[in-house]
């Protein structure tokens, strides 16, 4: 019988990491601040009292260095999780990300791997300006040979995070830390995984009334806006399917297609910038899917094209009160 | 020069088509902005639409009599700006036309391969010249792109529904899976002809049976009768009535009322009126009682929301005015009567009158109404029973003023009698409250004094 506990996203990424550092000595952890401080959000707190210097490691201000580190230590044969403290501060290593750790595999006919797990907080909401809000998800989608992974609760945040560890191919593991200690909930003690690349319904749409319904499509933070949304929306006898993708790549188009043929009406949500954003590949995907079944042209509810703001956050995510209205035009179209 | 299509604009208020009444242009004319171009009678309003620019009109479409859709093109212009949209024949570097090969491809040496001059499919050179080849040939409004979501053309494709004969009746011009379903459940499905859905409105069929077909008995007969499409304000008439009639449960309650001391009134009311520039009829009192009544009795200013179930009280007071014109029944509607004096009611109700019988009535002036009034006027017979401008719950129609025997005291006098028809919806309004309201707006007609207690 399998221990239940009650756990923020914090707990469950850090549980996780505990799990499989005791599971797996190959497994190191590096980044700014992860030792003794904890991480900056606490998310590694505990490790290095736990596993010691050799196994947890403080890093100079270096994304590029953390990174190019971490491939070579993947390359001798551990398991790097190098964690950078902001996904924005992950440019300076995006040479390192796109041209090494894609391509090791690759490039050596399978020969070596460069297999690590790269952990860094997205999004905005938490009053971080424009160094600390950024949500580049599709950056790395765009980039061949990743896996790229979102949860939204704490259950989903350590089963994935085990999975993605023990998944051979490099995983980049976004934490949406708008949500990092107000997402609770149970998340079982020891060892689960939960599989790459399986989206979840979050909330089911009941077709019965043959009323219009939308296919919502969300991950991270923002999962939490669509359901709020699509429950003020049902007051108005609207009802609305909830995706939660988890893993934004490889993306799980079959659960995806499946609601949208459903329902033939979609809304994409995400914080990044609208252009370029995932929802534009998502829409692509649907239109080669499922275009016979659409009543209304797909949605995009995002970000606006402009840095992130920091007096206007809450204008600039695409909030609940932003996707209502998306969802009442596109049910009605 | 390029070519730019004007379309029939979105008016609102749920307008989806126009009968063009009028034209101020034709081919070849030069107009400036704003000019006068063509009346458009929708069901709610003949409008002037004036053109959005300047440009020359290459081809107006649709005749007069012609039912256009919104987002349907109405004209045609040629106009200064952008090229049109063929592709001037691309012969750069003396590339072989079409097929793709080049005349010349020597590999440029260089560290990271060879680098053609160029590869297949960059000489852009197929494109025929002068592809802007003129007005179409014939005249097309949705017919050959019709609009429709790829779920609706999917549903038509499985139909075996040619989607260009489908009458439209979606937003924008859109062909709805509904359009689709009635068309091929319709009895009388032609082959798809062009142009058919210009004028092809769904038939005003009463719900629970199919199209009734009328044709002559025999061919030879057929020349003994005269088609007239039934279109434009008549349908729309036509489908509210229906719809009325199907829908409430109509009751109709008639009664005398002696109105001796309101025609004493209106007399001697009239000369200061007129001193105003205003012409005082009875209406404007009637319409004065009715509010006052339907304070008295809200349920009778009520009407049901189907959506939700739920009756809407309004607590604004509209007064629909039924006035009959060359183009059909009208409604024009005397906003906030309650607010209003007898003097300014009986200004609204001249300007309504006149332009509606103009036919230039504005939309804004034909909606919004929580009750009517008809006036059956001279030829209004010994008693009507007036259909319900749904969804109202209740209207009130007014007979001529006759002089009729009446017994007062016990003696046969001379009457100043007016009947009034009314008719409730009985699904909300039961009997004793149509009555008592209907007593109600008798008594203050009988004895007018007593409205003064009552007005604002």
């Amino acid at each position: 019988m399998t221990v239940v506990a009650q756990m923020n996203l914090v707990q469950a990424i850090n549980d996780a990491l505990k799990l499989e550092m005791k599971r797996d000595p190959r497994v190191v952890v590096l980044g700014e601040d992860v030792g003794r401080v904890g991480g900056v959000f606490r998310v590694t707190q505990g490790l290095w009292d736990e596993f010691g210097d050799e196994r947890v490691v403080d890093t100079p201000l270096s994304e590029g260095g953390i990174l190019g580190t971490a491939i070579g230590m993947a390359l001798y044969g551990l398991r790097p999780v190098p964690e950078i403290q902001f996904a924005d501060f992950i440019y300076p290593g995006y040479d390192q990300i796109v041209s090494e750790l894609a391509k090791m595999r690759w490039r050596s006919g399978g020969e070596y791997s460069a297999k690590m797990v790269v952990r860094t907080p997205v999004g905005g909401g938490i009053r971080g300006g424009l160094y600390h809000s950024q949500s580049p998800e599709s950056l790395f989608i765009h980039v061949a040979g990743l896996k790229v992974v979102c949860p939204a609760s704490p259950y989903d945040a350590k089963g994935l995070l085990l999975a993605a560890l023990r998944d051979p191919d490099p995983v980049l593991f976004f934490e949406p830390k708008r949500i990092y200690r107000a997402a609770r909930g149970d998340v079982p003690e020891g060892d689960y995984t939960v599989e790459l690349g399986k989206a979840r319904i979050v909330r089911e749409a009941d077709r019965t009334s043959g009323e219009p319904a939308v296919t919502i499509l969300a991950w991270g933070a923002m999962l939490y806006e669509a359901v709020a949304a699509a429950e003020k929306a049902a007051e108005q006898g609207i009802e609305s399917e909830i995706v939660d993708l988890r893993t934004l790549w490889p993306v799980d188009i079959d659960t995806i297609a499946a609601s949208v043929e459903k329902t033939g009406r979609v809304i994409v949500v995400h914080e990044a910038p609208k252009t370029c954003g995932f929802g534009a590949e998502l829409i692509a995907l649907i239109n080669e899917r499922c275009f016979l079944s659409l009543e209304a042209p797909p949605v995009r509810v995002a970000g606006f094209d402009t840095p992130f703001p920091y007096t206007l956050e809450m204008d600039y995510l695409p909030l609940a009160h932003r996707i209502l209205p998306a969802i009442v035009q596109t049910a009605k179209y | 020069m390029a070519r730019w299509e004007f379309k029939l604009p979105d008016i609102g208020e749920g307008v989806t088509e126009g009968e063009i009444v009028a034209w101020h242009i034709k081919p070849g004319d030069v107009v400036k902005e704003d000019a006068p171009m063509v009346e458009v009678m929708t069901d709610k309003a003949t409008v002037m639409i004036t053109s959005p620019r300047a440009g020359k009109i290459v081809e107006t479409r649709g005749e007069i009599g012609t039912i256009v859709v919104v987002h349907g093109v109405l004209v045609v212009y040629e106009v200064d700006g952008e090229a049109t949209a063929a592709a001037p024949a691309h012969t750069a570097n003396g590339h072989a036309n079409g097929n793709g090969a080049p005349s010349k491809s020597e590999p440029a040496a260089t560290a990271v391969g060879d680098i053609k001059e160029t590869l297949p499919g960059m000489s852009v050179s197929g494109a025929s010249a002068g592809g802007s080849s003129g007005a179409s040939a014939q005249v097309q409004y949705f017919n050959d792109k019709p609009l429709a979501t790829p779920a609706t053309r999917k549903l038509a494709r499985d139909m075996n529904v040619d989607l260009r004969s489908v009458p439209p009746t979606g937003a924008q011009g859109r062909v709805t899976k509904t359009d689709v379903e009635a068309f091929a459940k319709s009895p009388t499905v032609a082959p798809a002809a062009p142009a058919a859905a210009v004028a092809a409105a769904p038939p005003v069929a009463a719900p629970g049976h199919a199209p009734v077909k009328i044709s002559a008995p025999t061919a030879a007969q057929s020349a003994l009768e005269e088609r007239v499409p039934f279109a434009g304000m008549r349908r729309k008439i036509a489908q509210k009535m229906s719809q009325s009639k199907n829908t409430a449960a109509h009751f109709t309650f008639v009664e005398e009322c002696d109105v001796g001391k309101l025609k004493e009134l209106r007399a001697r009311l009239k000369p200061r009126a007129e001193a105003q520039g205003v012409k005082l009829s009875f209406l404007p009192f009637i319409v004065k009682a009715v509010v006052a009544g339907l304070k008295k009795h809200p349920i009778l200013n009520t009407a049901l929301d189907e959506t939700t179930n739920e009756l809407v009280y309004r607590k604004y007071y509209n007064i629909g005015m039924a006035a009959s014109t060359d183009a059909g029944l009208m409604v024009p509607v005397i906003k906030d009567a309650d607010r209003k004096s007898v003097l300014d009611i009986a200004r609204d109700i001249e300007r309504l009158a006149a332009d509606a019988k103009s036919g230039k009535a504005k939309v804004e002036d034909l909606q919004g109404s929580t009750f009517t009034i008809t006036s059956l006027g001279a030829d209004g017979g010994l008693f009507a029973t007036p259909i319900i401008n749904f969804p109202e719950v209740g209207i009130l129609g007014i007979h001529q003023i006759k002089q009729k025997p009446v017994v007062r005291d016990g003696q046969i006098v001379v009457g100043e009698v007016m009947l009034l028809s009314l008719s409730f919806d009985h699904r909300i309004v039961d009997g004793h409250v149509g009555a008592a309201f209907a007593y109600d707006v008798i008594r203050w007609l009988e004895d007018p004094e007593k409205l003064f207690l009552e007005m604002v």
